[in-house]
């Protein structure tokens, strides 16, 4: 919910502990190449615990590869930054700027720097994969990278999101994500037969409840600090992440005959799922469960 | 009485007479989700985040004394999500085609749109169309007759120029769309040609005092 985003607070960590963790953070990127080699399970663990909200937005662009992908790619962003844009998708751009995230200060006025940020990484990105174009689940995305980094890098960690993370979901004819939530829900026999019952024989299509939470990787869905810990996690581990959250958000709602009690029809089960409890979407217990 | 009051969220098992099923579609930003989010909570809301695939939202209506439940399919307008869309469109009773008045292209779009209807909805859907954003008529770039002229000759319940932002004609357009559709329910259950009911008078004229013909019955 848009709300969501209002309270940054996360799940305290004592002081000492953070700073621990913020120079065992800075010994990864500092020796990057050496410990991805070596001890990839140990950053992985490390995501799992949260990255320091201090190095978070440096660590998704090591993890996602973006800063390579800069690297290899410079002076490109401000090529596309300085041209125009094919006017179709600037039109729908410009439409949606002030719809994402519009309490965060941000992105909260007309115009302000958060929003000209936003425009610009879009647009460079109708322009790199002219073929692609805009998709309106993209412009989350993006807020979310700008809210932790500078254009040009959110830029190149959007287009790593778009090409190796989620290929596809926001393409033309949208099947990569349709395809997902197909997959989705034959996990979901596996995981919870009692929620899978449930919704076959209420007939409600994965579609239905998944585009946003798969398309937005949860950026919309969850509160903000369990935002946070997804995304570190999805950084370093991929889709997966997106699908065990998925997971047990279903599982937890629809996982139990007691549950279902109070959701008997298709409706009832539809508002239930996208009114999700509170306390299955903490920050503590979700990441647990994943 | 019920109709100006918000529905809380339902329960299981609330009891109600008709259960109708309504799209909202329409070009991105036309004030789709502005105008479902007015008809369920009764507020305005600019700042609203635009729906990504379908949304949706029910509210109870008391309509001729029976409870009417009204669901309305809230969806992305963007031209890529209508293959996620259009599959809700088969079991739908009725459509809201939305363009926004001070908007040209959205109007535009509309054939379309009715096309995209035809194509994936039930043969007796019932569509109606909405003009947003009434409550800026001094940027108006599409007149109510030109409207009138579409809907009519696309075979529709009717149009009304709507505000979600001042709560101009919301209730009309879901308590006009409810009684078309009681009244072709009705029609059906007594066995009679549901195209029939076009001719049934369900469609009272409301004209809102400070905005003159916002509505023809078509």
């Amino acid at each position: 919910p848009a709300s969501s985003s209002r309270s940054c607070r996360l799940e305290e960590v004592p002081l000492e502990v953070l700073r621990q963790r913020e120079s065992k953070w800075l010994d990864m990127l500092n020796n990057w190449d050496k410990w991805m080699a070596k001890k990839h399970k140990k950053i992985r663990l490390r995501c799992q615990k949260g990255i320091p909200p201090s190095l978070r937005g440096r660590a998704w662009q090591y993890l996602s590869g973006s800063k390579v992908k800069l690297e290899q790619n410079m002076g490109k962003f401000d090529e596309l930054d300085l041209l125009t844009g094919d006017p179709k998708w600037l039109d729908v751009i410009e439409r949606d700027l002030h719809r994402q995230f519009p309490f965060h200060e941000m992105f909260v006025s007309r115009g302000g720097h958060g929003q000209q940020d936003l425009f610009r990484v879009l647009k460079a990105y109708t322009l790199y994969r002219p073929e692609e174009g805009y998709c309106q689940a993209q412009a989350p995305i993006a807020a979310v990278l700008l809210m932790h980094m500078p254009a040009e890098q959110a830029f190149w960690c959007l287009v790593q999101i778009c090409e190796k993370y989620l290929p596809g979901y926001y393409s033309e004819k949208l099947e990569a994500i349709q395809l997902d939530g197909q997959i989705l829900f034959s996990l979901l026999h596996k995981v919870s037969p009692v929620a899978y019952k449930h919704l076959s024989k209420q007939k409600i299509d994965p579609i239905l409840y998944m585009t946003e939470w798969f398309m937005c990787a949860f950026s919309r869905t969850l509160p903000w600090s369990s935002v946070l810990r997804v995304w570190d996690m999805f950084f370093c581990e991929g889709v997966k992440i997106i699908f065990r959250v998925g997971l047990v958000l279903l599982k937890h709602t629809l996982g139990s005959s007691d549950k279902l009690k109070s959701c008997q029809g298709q409706y009832e089960t539809m508002e239930r799922l996208r009114a999700l409890s509170p306390k299955i979407m903490q920050e503590a217990f979700l990441v647990q469960e994943v | 009485p019920a109709a100006a009051m918000p529905f809380p969220s339902s329960g299981a098992d609330d009891a109600f007479d008709y259960l109708f099923k309504i799209i909202l579609i329409g070009d991105s930003n036309v004030g789709k989700t502005c105008v479902v989010h007015r008809f369920k909570t009764g507020q305005y809301n600019e700042k609203q985040q635009n729906p990504i695939g379908v949304d949706f939202t029910v509210r109870s209506m008391d309509i001729d004394g029976k409870k009417v439940k009204i669901q309305v399919w809230d969806t992305a307008g963007q031209e890529r999500f209508r293959t996620i869309t259009q599959s809700y469109y088969r079991s739908a009773h009725g459509a809201i085609l939305a363009y926004d008045l001070t908007r040209r292209s959205t109007f535009e779009s509309i054939p379309h749109w009715i096309h995209e209807i035809e194509k994936y909805g039930a043969a007796n859907l019932v569509m109606m169309l909405i003009g947003n954003k009434s409550d800026s008529l001094d940027k108006r770039q599409v007149l109510f007759e030109d409207a009138c002229t579409l809907a009519e000759k696309h075979g529709l319940l009717a149009v009304l120029e709507t505000s979600a932002k001042e709560a101009q004609n919301i209730e009309e357009v879901f308590t006009l769309m409810a009684k078309e559709l009681i009244a072709r329910n009705t029609l059906q259950l007594q066995g009679e040609n549901p195209l029939n009911s076009f001719s049934l008078d369900s469609r009272p004229v409301i004209a809102s005092p400070s905005v003159e013909k916002t509505q023809c019955s078509c």
